[in-house]
């Protein structure tokens, strides 16, 4: 791989980690990580005065998430076509769990004051999964550069 | 990203002023962040730590935990974003000269220090905010030399 390409990803992985860290920051704050408490954040709580959560709301704070989970997944995942790991199995695992988590991530809060509050669930969860497995995929990045160093 | 294999960028019809407009972009972005941010969030050190631990004197209350996480949270996006793609386009058109590669990296690392020094002023110590200032202002002046730098490049090379 080409040195500067190997920094920039470094770079990138680095941008990344601030993302993620202040993302989850965000969403212990002010939905939390608890269901009831992220359910009291969409569906509302009278006695805390917290209002439901409308359609338009959440479209208005999902827009902007839609565009940077694209553009970030694209980007990081890309960087793996230049990688031994390319051909294998677990990485097309990763890559479309990847696409799923950060689908669900967005959009379940729709399910949830719509459908069902069973959805929190998917909500919480999917995070998780998104952040973990993009920090997975800039390991095996991260993994790719050292070993082509010091080879 | 397929400029990048664009033999002679100065010569290309379609690419010249795609490029031309994107980096005039970039320098409206950088010279409005600096009148935003002066407004707003401050880029002093005497107005960041108003708006960071509030103000007594002057009435102003500190920012909300969440506002300063949003805040962080959308800074780091934009400025990766814009980062990455001016680094993209200065390198290609330095044909990755040496200088060209210590600017890139300069402003890499100042932008990165500016915002792990930004938290770390809120919930450690003011002390960062001065190392805040310091790297706001160096990653922001390279990347406005690197876009007139880009634009010279592109039209009088």
């Amino acid at each position: 791989m080409h040195r500067a390409y190997k920094i920039s990803i470094i770079y990138f992985a680095i941008f990344t980690l601030l993302l993620f860290i202040s993302g989850y920051m965000i969403f212990e704050l002010k939905i939390g990580f608890e269901a009831q408490r992220a359910l009291n954040y969409y569906i509302g709580d009278k006695e805390l005065f917290v209002a439901t959560k409308t359609n338009s709301g959440i479209l208005k704070l999902a827009l902007a998430h839609i565009f940077g989970f694209a553009l970030l997944s694209m980007v990081v995942l890309h960087f793996l076509i230049f990688t031994k790991f390319r051909n294998r199995v677990f990485v097309k695992i990763l890559l479309y769990t990847i696409l799923f988590a950060q689908f669900f991530e967005i959009f379940s809060p729709f399910l949830i004051i719509n459908i069902s509050e069973i959805f929190i669930y998917l909500k919480i969860f999917s995070f998780f999964i998104y952040i973990s497995f993009i920090t997975m995929v800039l390991y095996l990045l991260l993994k790719s550069i050292v070993q082509v160093k010091f080879r | 990203m397929k400029f990048t294999i664009i033999k002679d960028l100065n010569q290309d019809s379609m690419m010249k002023p795609i490029l031309s407009g994107f980096l005039f972009f970039i320098l409206f972005f950088l010279l409005s962040d600096f009148i935003v941010k002066y407004d707003s969030f401050g880029i002093f050190p005497h107005a960041l730590q108003s708006t960071l631990f509030g103000n007594e004197e002057e009435f102003l209350d500190p920012i909300s935990e969440a506002s300063f996480l949003e805040f962080w949270h959308v800074e780091i996006f934009f400025i990766m974003m814009i980062i990455f793609t001016l680094s993209t386009i200065i390198i290609r058109l330095s044909k990755a000269s040496k200088s060209a590669m210590f600017a890139v990296n300069l402003m890499m690392i100042s932008a990165i220090t500016s915002l792990i020094s930004l938290p770390l002023a809120y919930y450690f110590s003011s002390k960062f905010i001065n190392i805040y200032v310091i790297t706001f202002f160096i990653w922001h002046i390279l990347a406005l030399i690197s876009t007139f730098y880009s634009l010279k490049r592109l039209h009088y090379a």
